[in-house]
């Protein structure tokens, strides 16, 4: 009797290890199947509402881990406050001369995404819980325009792109996955490299394959570099904000050809965010 | 574990709503800059309670509707769950389970495995980039957490799974063989000092 329930027991585990295996190579490489559009039609209602219901406990308990964050936060603000107040006299006549130049070429665009992308606001009702996945699961889908590599912003700048859709919700790979790769250019210099993240760190990207001979400062801003060749063409718009040079060392320029940037978007807060969806991508 | 359709239907909602709650409130609240993981605990106290089969199914359900929910690749996170209720259950065939320490404990260390395990699932798809050294603190923090859900979660679900846990049921029968039994005739009337 004991023996038989041992048996039935490993045939049973095998049954789901050959299993998980199966799903895997079967699944590995799709955007989503049809198991995967059903079961999330199903929980996407008991999602959303689950999330409205828990942000007030989870602003609390957000609220401790900031409050602990503060101090240390508080004397980094500072600096940055003088450095930007250096900056900001230098802006105001650079937004004032952009303006203009805005005008005599005739374009009306207010911000940094550009024209021919419809964006779709979204709220984040899932993120994955390991650190190995920066995935986070959006409330809008196919049904709403979305599809697949269209480019996803915050209020900040780029956070990621679609991965995969179903008719209520979408999969966004964030930047500081370790599938993500952004090509990317610094300005104003105009240096160009591909953004590849550090896994564990989503403050932290590494801007690699760049020129070296030329040199990247501390500070500089970076934007998607949306670069077209023939009919093939970037997933990302160019000049989307991505984020600020932290390190750029002569030896780490010279030797690896790379520099660490923090991105603008704080990566493991999100809430809502834009996806771009149409645009003009071949 | 004792399976009627009553614990079957508090097994399945259990499991629904650790996905649910794990994606919608931990994966989203952070502490110390970590986002606890409910999933692995939940599992390991399912196999602790329930045995290794018991373990392994859960395991493999929830890590399904985790990958169905977040449209991954589905299996990674069945592999891994199955796996870590598994061991879960397989501990508590092998061993006493003698401390109110040792489910905590228990979590905190199958978490770490389960961290270890989604990072090999990512390998094993792919993996081109550096791994930052945060990622260690991650998983440690991650497993600490782990072992506060464990206490909680063993103390909560032993309640709620209680009808069906084998020694719970010893536990009852004897209590009902040791009471005195009164004659017939007493039966069913109440205490003389009741009554008065």
């Amino acid at each position: 009797m004991y023996r038989k329930q041992v048996r039935r027991r490993r045939a049973v585990l095998a049954l789901l290890i050959v299993g998980s295996f199966v799903l895997l190579t079967v699944t590995y490489g799709q955007g989503s199947d049809g198991v995967q559009r059903g079961v999330s039609t199903i929980f996407s209602p008991l999602q959303s509402v689950a999330d409205r219901a828990l942000k007030p406990a989870r602003d609390l308990v957000n609220w401790f881990d900031e409050t602990f964050d503060a101090k240390g936060r508080n004397e980094r603000l500072h600096d940055e406050l003088e450095a930007a107040r250096e900056q900001a006299v230098g802006s105001q006549a650079a937004l004032a001369e952009n303006e203009q130049l805005r005008n005599l070429v005739g374009l009306d665009r207010g911000g940094a995404i550009p024209s021919g992308y419809d964006p779709v606001t979204a709220r984040v009702i899932a993120r994955s819980p390991t650190v190995w996945f920066a995935d986070v699961t959006v409330d809008v889908g196919s049904g709403d325009g979305v599809e697949v590599d269209d480019p996803v912003v915050s209020g900040d700048g780029l956070i990621g792109t679609v991965a995969a859709v179903t008719g209520s919700t979408a999969r966004v790979t964030l930047i500081a996955d370790s599938s993500s790769a952004v090509s990317a250019k610094i300005v104003p210099s105009g240096v160009q490299g591909v953004l590849k993240p550090s896994v564990g760190d989503p403050g932290d990207l590494v801007l690699d394959f760049l020129d070296s001979e030329k040199r990247v400062g501390k500070g500089q801003s970076v934007v998607t570099a949306g670069w077209r060749a023939e009919e093939l063409e970037s997933n990302y718009p160019p000049n989307l904000p991505i984020g600020e040079v932290t390190e750029a060392s002569l030896v780490e320029q010279e030797a690896q050809q790379q520099v660490h940037v923090r991105p603008f978007a704080d990566l493991r807060e999100l809430d809502l965010v834009q996806v771009l969806t149409g645009g003009s991508r071949g | 574990m004792i399976l009627t359709p009553n614990i079957l239907a508090r097994l399945v909602a259990i499991v629904i709503g650790g996905v649910v709650l794990q994606l919608s409130f931990f994966s989203q609240v952070a502490l110390f800059h970590v986002s606890p993981d409910l999933l692995p605990a939940l599992v390991v106290v399912l196999g602790l309670l329930g045995g290794s089969l018991t373990g392994a199914v859960c395991g493999f359900s929830a890590g399904f509707l985790l990958d169905c929910l977040l449209i991954v690749p589905l299996g990674g996170g069945s592999l891994v769950l199955l796996g870590t209720g598994y061991l879960a259950g397989l501990f508590r065939e092998r061993f006493e389970i003698h401390s109110a320490l040792v489910p905590p404990l228990l979590c905190m260390a199958l978490t770490l495995f389960a961290e270890l395990g989604f990072g090999a699932v990512k390998v094993m798809l792919g993996f081109d980039a550096p791994v930052s050294t945060l990622v260690v603190r991650d998983v440690l923090l991650k497993s600490i957490f782990a072992f506060f859900l464990g206490w909680g979660l063993y103390a909560g679900l032993r309640r709620v799974l209680r009808p069906a846990l084998v020694e719970e049921a010893t536990v009852r029968r004897r209590g009902r063989r040791r009471r005195p039994r009164l004659p017939r005739a007493e039966r069913g009337r109440r205490p003389r000092a009741m009554r008065a």
